[in-house]
């Protein structure tokens, strides 16, 4: 293999969104340093405006159909690394707006946050891109750096240091599984680039490097059996960055998975589709049952996070270019509906102090806007008609019963009815139950940007998806022109009938 | 498009419910009127379709199409048959007599009138979805409404007050202590109905999932899947595809009916609901159970229909004699006529059971006349909680003399609800009855002893609240006098008796719907001399275009047997 790292002004054109930021980052860096006075949201403006440009530029791209690759194909600028880079930035942006009013609890530092939430941002938008084994490596630990930080980022609260201390310690575990398993894959195959892999015989050493690879990116999504940081780092991070890593990273990783299945082990599937529906299962009910004896609102969503993983694994363990579409939908919906309820829970906590369930109650008379929104973010959660989570789960679900796996979607059915107990839990305090103190809730005006995006967007991918799943449609359609993965298929029979 | 008779009737409630988010609930009247008015547009709009409908030319009218989603193949289809026409009706008439029935609500009105608008509008989008998607979405949307419906309006049990947990404790709210001891709280009842229902939902989500996969035709479009979809012989764990199918659509939807061992949610839910949610939940609500059951399993698998079928004979004679037996035992005003509801909807699965044109008609009639007649007497149990805040009937009585024109009218709905001629469910009870005579004797035996139990717990309820020695402290209780209040009875009662004097065109409607359903269901094995004239009529049907409406014997005869019995009673 020959590096040739000869870049030509059309090349670097593909890095523009990546170049913009980073000179971004550090125009956010030298203002805050330069203008200590400076009010926060103004720098938080700043960012975003930074955000916003990249994030025009990657729309840009999608409309006019730049792709490419680059360095001897270690990074991949294709229309699915678009969709999620679009979808790290977006997320980014709101988890920038709904940060403005966290900010006061930050004692130090305070230009600092955002310029490592921005760095994470690069990180993964980075990630979404890494099309070889190396650059996954160097991308990945380049976002979790930021995140280590920013877990622990309430210095004087004990939570959020545990929170730092048990995802640092795990995230670098997770670290040298990643080094590890690259390591054995390199040493089997010769081959780093995803798509040079196509060809790999089965070998115990690549089974068990593609097993370390999985257990690391599985920890970044957080499902079952590597989820065991998620609830008391979601707990105890501030709640913006827990907003944060609830969604973004799990895009970005997920790009990776989509990448590292689809492609390099395309004709293993009915191997590595076991290992998914077993992880998937077990995200989904687990999340779901220990969700239910929640008292937390934070822990509450992180446990729902782990089982709503589970679903987006649905989607990635048919194999299909159909189960990948309906991940990316699904991510999507996932984004808006999350995204919302955090924004909701920081609203909630800066208005009463309060994170408990039990804090909740009668919240639909003391502001009926915050509770109608909770309402519907939770039961796009939950996947009731005619909210975005019903046609993400729907869309999964149709994809996976096209593979036959039936048990699969039975349990993720049976799932459905689990989670909506303890989603309905929340909605009978914020409706059922009378308030302890009557007063009303004040609203900021960030918080309630996001939470309009959010509730636009699950209502409108709700009630008329079509161009939604057009759009995921076309991203997984110019990867497939990438490395097509059903041509490389041997054609598998039926993978598991009633079986798996 | 065409005609936009439907999308009326379906998105006149929904743009009432957005227009309502932006009103003050201080403007009371203007709250009101927006949900009243919107009711009215689509009851006027769901008038002009049910006198629209031609039931001369059959089939599904009114179509409209809009793709919705390309890669799954979904598209919102609309349209009615016969069996849907009448359904969509009484689900207008009821959520518009619910929107005066609520009238008076003093807490957060708004909020109830949008929940209500939109419950109505999913069921109303059921009765008219020519999609499999689309009637599971808007299946599943009407349950969500319910939970709210009844945990912010609804009512406990005086005794439920005072109930406290082991620990000695009055904690309403705990988890455990509703699992434990709070089964007659609303927040229980809510729950479990959601649950229930949504348990039961995505059993009949995966069947219409697997006849998705094995039609293999990329559509959920009911007219196409009816025609195209191959599922029979399918062998599948020891069993055949088709047959689990069928099962997973039955009991998914026969539990929002509510089939005897699946109905437990439903009594519980009509107690703690406000009175216009009972209305919407017996009237309509758990129509759409039969209704899907109708549209999906009869239209797609009608070979596994005629098969399995006999499940519903069985189990709907336990739920005609349970029902009534709780409710003659019944201390509660809303659990008698819950319990009753739910004992009347063996009825229709019985009518449904028997496979026979008469019986089947006679079942979606009677849906229309149930609605009717519950609605009535839900909205008058209601009014009597408002008056007297208790549903226990054993301290109520002699309330007739502080309001007759209530008590008049509840003579009318027990009436009705017994199937006295005089009312239109009278002619639906005889077609069930003279419909599955043939097939299922016993189970006509005990559709009849459910009349006789029907007349003895309404009768004993009647008694119990209106006449006999009053309690002074009910003495402020007093009459519905105004307009609002009592215009919802009036057009029930109305369209209840009117009916019985004109059925032609309900029945017409109705028949047209089911006449191509049977001939397909009972089409293959021809059994009786019925099965031969059905055929020759078809193939007259198609050799002159002329719409298959059978005027043939059995219809004749049908009617003579009906005017006979009339005559009879």
């Amino acid at each position: 293999m020959t590096f040739s790292f000869t870049m030509s002004p059309s090349d670097l054109l593909l890095l523009l969104p990546e170049i913009l930021l980073t000179v971004w980052l550090c125009l956010i860096l030298i203002v805050d340093f330069s203008f200590p006075r400076l009010p926060n949201e103004q720098l938080a403006y700043f960012s975003i405006a930074g955000l916003v440009a990249t994030l025009g530029c990657l729309v840009w791209f999608d409309v006019a159909g730049i792709t490419g690759t680059l360095f001897a194909n270690m990074f991949a600028l294709d229309r699915m690394a678009l969709f999620f880079k679009m979808f790290i930035v977006g997320s980014t942006i709101l988890v920038i707006l709904v940060s403005v009013d966290y900010m006061h609890r930050f004692k130090f530092f305070r230009g600092e946050y955002y310029f490592l939430v921005v760095m994470s941002a690069l990180g993964m938008m980075f990630m979404a891109s890494a099309n070889d084994l190396l650059s996954v490596f160097v991308a990945l630990e380049f976002s979790t750096l930021g995140f280590y930080v920013l877990v622990a980022y309430l210095r004087e609260d004990m939570g959020s240091n545990e929170a730092g201390i048990k995802f640092f310690i795990l995230g670098i575990f997770a670290a040298a599984l990643l080094a590890y398993g690259i390591s054995l894959v390199y040493g089997e195959t010769g081959k780093l680039v995803f798509s040079d892999m196509k060809t790999a015989q089965a070998s115990p050493g690549l089974a068990i490097g593609f097993l370390l690879i999985f257990a690391a990116l599985g920890f970044k999504i957080g499902s079952v059996p590597f989820h065991s940081w998620i609830p008391d780092t979601y707990h105890g991070s501030p709640t913006p960055v827990t907003a944060f890593i609830s969604i973004a990273p799990k895009g970005a990783a997920f790009a990776i998975l989509l990448r590292m299945f689809l492609v390099s082990l395309a004709t293993f599937r009915p191997i590595w589709t076991l290992l998914l529906v077993a992880a998937s299962i077990l995200s989904m009910t687990y999340g779901n049952i220990v969700a239910i004896a929640q008292k937390n609102m934070k822990r509450l969503l992180a446990y729902s996070g782990i089982a709503q993983i589970g679903n987006v694994l649905i989607g990635l363990a048919t194999g299909t270019k159909m189960g990948s579409d309906a991940m990316l939908f699904y991510l999507l919906t996932y984004l808006f509906a999350n995204l919302g309820a955090f924004a909701i829970v920081i609203a909630v906590s800066e208005a009463i102090g309060s994170e408990e369930i039990d804090d909740y109650s009668g919240l639909g008379r003391r502001s009926p806007f915050l509770a109608f929104s909770m309402l519907i973010f939770l039961l796009s959660l939950a996947g009731v008609p005619p909210l975005a989570g019903f046609i993400g789960k729907l869309y999964i679900f149709v994809a996976a019963i096209k593979e036959g796996l039936y048990v699969l979607i039975t349990v993720g059915l049976i799932n459905i009815v689990i989670s909506m107990y303890y989603y309905l839990i929340v909605v009978k305090k914020m409706y059922i139950s009378e308030p302890l103190d009557r007063s009303p809730l004040k609203v900021s005006g960030p918080l309630k940007v996001v939470v309009y995006v959010c509730l636009a967007g699950t209502l409108a991918i709700g009630i008329y998806p079509q161009p939604v799943t057009d759009w995921v449609v076309s991203a997984i359609m110019m990867f497939s022109d990438v490395a097509d993965p059903t041509a490389a298929l041997p054609v598998p029979p039926a993978v598991i009938p009633f079986g798996g | 498009m065409g005609d936009l008779t439907l999308l009326f009737i379906l998105f006149a409630p929904f743009v009432g419910a957005i227009a309502l988010i932006f009103v003050s609930n201080r403007q009371t009247m203007l709250v009101r009127g927006i949900a009243a008015g919107s009711a009215f547009v689509s009851l006027l709009a769901s008038l002009y379709l049910f006198y629209a409908y031609d039931p001369v030319k059959g089939g599904f009218q009114f179509i409209q199409k809009f793709e919705w989603s390309r890669q799954l193949g979904i598209s919102l289809h609309l349209g009615v048959d016969g069996i849907g026409t009448p359904l969509v009706l009484a689900s207008s008439i009821l959520l518009f007599a619910g929107i005066f029935v609520s009238w008076h609500i003093k807490d957060r009105l708004k909020e109830f009138y949008i929940w209500i608008l939109i419950l109505a509008a999913a069921t109303i989008g059921v009765f008219m979805s020519l999609d499999l998607f689309f009637l599971f979405f808007f299946y599943e949307m009407s349950v969500i409404p319910m939970y709210l419906l009844l945990g912010m309006w609804g009512s406990h049990t005086k005794t439920y007050n005072e109930m406290t947990d082991p620990e000695g404790l009055k904690l309403r709210d705990s988890v455990g202590f509703i699992f434990n001891f709070g089964s007659n709280s609303k927040e229980y009842a809510a729950m479990k109905l959601v649950l229930f229902l949504s348990a039961f939902a995505v059993a009949a989500l995966m069947g219409i999932l697997l006849i998705y996969k094995y039609a293999g035709l990329n559509t959920f479009d009911i007219l196409v899947l009816r025609e195209q979809a191959k599922l029979m012989n399918i062998p599948v764990l020891g069993t055949t595809l088709d047959k689990i199918i069928w099962i997973l659509i039955f009991f998914g939807f026969a539990s929002i009916a509510p089939l005897w061992p699946l109905h437990s949610w439903s009594p519980v839910g009509h107690a703690a609901a406000p009175a216009a949610t009972s209305m919407l939940h017996a009237g309509v609500l758990m129509k759409l159970g039969h209704f899907s059951i109708i549209r999906v399993a009869f239209e797609i698998l009608p070979e596994t229909t005629r098969e399995l079928m006999p499940i519903a004979a069985v189990l709907c004679m336990f739920s005609i004699v349970y029902g009534g037996f709780v409710a003659f035992y019944a201390k509660d005003t809303k659990y008698v006529i819950g319990y009753s509801s739910s004992s009347h909807m063996g009825y229709v699965f019985l009518g449904m059971a028997a496979l026979d044109y008469i019986s089947l008609t006679g079942a979606v009639m009677y849906m229309f006349a149930h609605a009717m007649a519950t609605g009535m007497l839900f909205a008058m149990a209601g009014w009597v909680y408002d008056q007297t805040h208790t549903r226990d009937i054993p301290s109520l009585g002699g309330l007739s003399n502080r309001m007759p024109f209530i008590s008049g009218c509840f003579v009318v709905g027990c009436m009705a609800s017994i199937g006295v001629p005089g009312t239109v469910n009278f002619i639906a009870e005889v077609m069930i009855i003279v419909g599955s005579w043939n097939k299922y004797p016993l189970q006509v035996i005990v559709a009849v002893v459910g009349i006789v139990l029907t007349l003895a717990y309404l009768f004993k309820m009647m008694r119990g609240l209106f006449y006999g020695p009053m309690d002074q402290k009910y003495s402020h209780a007093h009459d519905a006098v105004s307009l609002p209040d009592r215009l919802p009875l009036l057009i029930m009662i109305t369209v209840s008796i009117g009916f019985f004097f004109f059925p032609m065109h309900l029945y017409d409607v109705v028949r047209s719907g089911v006449d191509p359903l049977i001939a397909k269901i009972t089409r293959v094995v021809p059994v009786a001399s019925q099965d031969r004239e059905m055929l020759s009529v078809k193939r007259e049907a198609q050799t002159s275009g002329v719409p298959n409406r059978p005027q043939d014997v059995s219809d004749n005869a049908s009617r003579d047997t009906l005017h006979a019995s009339r005559g009879k009673e």
